[in-house]
């Protein structure tokens, strides 16, 4: 992320800092009202978060609020709903990332030839990823209803795979399978896309020239082609690893009975109406967020140009 | 002889592959249209079959029909609240963008961290304070406390994108300009937008997606029904007498209409498309 030469800086030295000096002024009243909105409303709630994560919160504002003193995260601490939902939401991340990452990544070498219709095929396997959750959710729950869902009609009666329907909101292990499951189809063509553009751009002499060598196509893909999509690789885990990781919509729209760190603090807020416990699960949280960060930032290519 | 076996072999197995993934990722969307078009009886039978024997347009007449369902009430909502988050997320995020783009200034790379951070964010985290926030602003319950989440939630992710399409134009076209006299701000309108509009385009359908799917904001800043977005309005009708699997199902293809029609033409013009930009999603 070097700064753009300038063209002037091989000129004398005062016109250097005199045009630095004058594109300060410009970038500072071209970037003011990002930092306005940024420090208003994403950076000041950080601050009030934490100020209020010492307090019991009362929901009508009149009311004043009690210094706890450390006394929510005491309790979210040995709350061993907290530490469940941490676990199940660590299990939905694994198998959502791993999942639609393999997914994507198969789907993208399957791609990657010419065939007939393979634009408009294309567009089909990112329909999933455009379309708004809550169409997607009503479908899914028309199609997986306990009684008249299709899927339990040929799971149980149509193939016999399964000899008792799966509860698929009611029972919280189904209900999860069918989350995580919901998540790999809707984020997968996402990989997918960022997979293939770059597969697009390898040179194909490579796998010929392996393939005179007498590479079979596990040793292709090793030596040649997992090398080259490293990149793309790395950053498309992380930031679906973060993304899953605080995942609410999709999960809460779904069902009510898998409550991932997402659904668990909303719940907390607006639900229980423990807006100081709430926001001490925040602050844990932040912490998470910002390691990752600090670790992820150097490997991560935001604009993803490969 | 051998190698033509093995070729047609590959290739049916390919051609395959590829009806199954297709039909995986249409199937829900299949079962939607079928499922809007059954009368009410067919799409509750114990016996479910995929295509309706009897085909009925009830349930798009019902959808449009205020008395009976307040879809119409819910779609203006949520245009109004997409439309004008996008675009002043994108307007804002022009100049920003064209700053981190195109200007030398001290404390750039600070500013690109900030975006970093912000871009990895989840909504969720600052959903406490945020919330007192808007009621105490006194925007509570109004469309206006949706519509400022939305633009900041877009914002770094709007400028990301952009400044990636700013990057693209020569410099000596702006320099050209600037002998000719023109001022940053005449430059940005008369340079830039002209020769970024598609991506500027694609970033709008970004920013406007996301306003569209949000449930989380729209669902603890609003509570009176007359504001309600589409998700909220939708998934508040869920096990109410209203919800008619048929009606549901209409209301679920007209509200992902716009945003597929959307993307379908901010693809057909940009190369680069909104995945492969790294968005947020």
């Amino acid at each position: 992320m070097k700064p753009p030469q300038n063209p002037t800086e091989t000129r004398g030295k005062n016109k250097k800092i005199k045009r630095r000096t004058g594109d300060s002024k410009i970038a500072l009243a071209f970037l003011l009202p990002t930092i306005i909105l940024l420090a208003g409303l994403v950076l000041y709630p950080m601050i009030e978060n934490i100020r209020i994560s010492f307090f019991d919160v009362p929901l009508n504002p009149n009311l004043d609020e009690i210094f706890l003193g450390l006394e929510n995260y005491q309790t979210i601490l040995t709350d061993r709903d907290f530490y469940r939902s941490l676990g199940v939401t660590v299990l939905y991340t694994a198998l959502t990332v791993v999942g639609s990452t393999i997914l994507g990544l198969g789907v993208a070498m399957l791609f990657n030839r010419e065939f007939r219709f393979r634009k408009l095929s294309r567009s089909i396997i990112i329909l999933s990823y455009v379309t708004p959750s809550i169409s997607l959710v009503f479908a899914w729950q028309y199609m997986f209803n306990n009684t008249y869902g299709i899927i339990n009609h040929w799971l149980v009666d149509v193939t016999g795979i399964l000899d008792e329907a799966p509860l698929w909101f009611d029972n919280p292990a189904s209900s999860f399978a069918l989350v995580t499951i919901f998540a790999i189809w809707r984020y997968f063509p996402y990989a997918f896309i960022s997979f293939l553009a770059i597969l697009q751009t390898m040179d194909e002499t490579l796998y010929e020239a392996a393939e005179i060598d007498g590479a079979n196509a596990w040793q292709k893909f090793v030596n040649i082609t997992l090398p080259a999509i490293r990149p793309v690789l790395i950053t498309i885990v992380t930031l679906r690893t973060i993304w899953t990781f605080y995942m609410f919509n999709d999960v809460y729209l779904l069902t009510k009975q898998v409550d991932v760190i997402g659904v668990y603090l909303y719940e907390q807020a607006f639900s229980q109406n423990d807006m100081g416990q709430a926001a001490a699960i925040s602050v844990v949280l932040f912490v998470i967020l910002f390691t990752v960060i600090y670790f992820s930032r150097r490997k991560v290519d935001v604009t993803n140009e490969t | 002889m051998k190698r033509k076996r093995k070729n047609a072999l590959s290739r049916t197995l390919f051609y395959i592959l590829l009806v199954l993934i297709l039909v995986i990722s249409l199937f829900p969307f299949f079962i939607m249209l079928m499922t809007s078009l059954k009368p009410t009886n067919e799409a509750i039978s114990y016996n479910p079959t995929i295509l309706p024997e009897v085909v009925t347009l009830e349930h798009y007449q019902d959808v449009f029909n205020p008395s009976l369902f307040p879809f119409l009430t819910y779609f203006k909502n949520s245009m109004i609240v997409s439309f004008l988050a996008a675009f002043i997320s994108v307007f804002i995020g022009i100049f920003g963008a064209y700053a981190m783009s195109k200007l030398n200034f001290k404390f750039k790379s600070t500013m690109n961290s900030a975006f970093y951070t912000v871009y990895m964010f989840s909504g969720i985290l600052l959903v406490v304070p945020l919330f007192k926030i808007i009621s105490s602003l006194g925007l509570y319950n109004t469309r206006t406390s949706i519509i400022i989440v939305m633009i900041v939630q877009t914002l770094p992710t709007s400028i990301f994108m952009l400044k990636s399409y700013f990057d693209t134009i020569p410099k000596s076209i702006e320099e050209a300009a600037m002998i000719d006299g023109l001022t940053r701000v005449q430059i940005v309108f008369y340079i830039t937008i002209p020769l970024a509009i598609s991506g500027i385009a694609s970033v709008f359908v970004y920013a406007f997606m996301v306003a569209w799917n949000d449930y989380l904001f729209a669902s603890i800043f609003v509570s009176s029904s007359e504001f309600f977005t589409l998700t909220v309005g939708l998934n508040s009708l869920f096990a109410t007498p209203d919800y008619v699997w048929g009606r549901m199902m209409a209301a679920s293809l007209l509200t992902a209409l716009p945003v597929v029609i959307m993307y379908a033409l901010s693809e057909r013009f940009i190369k680069k498309n909104l995945v492969e930009g790294g968005v947020k999603g």
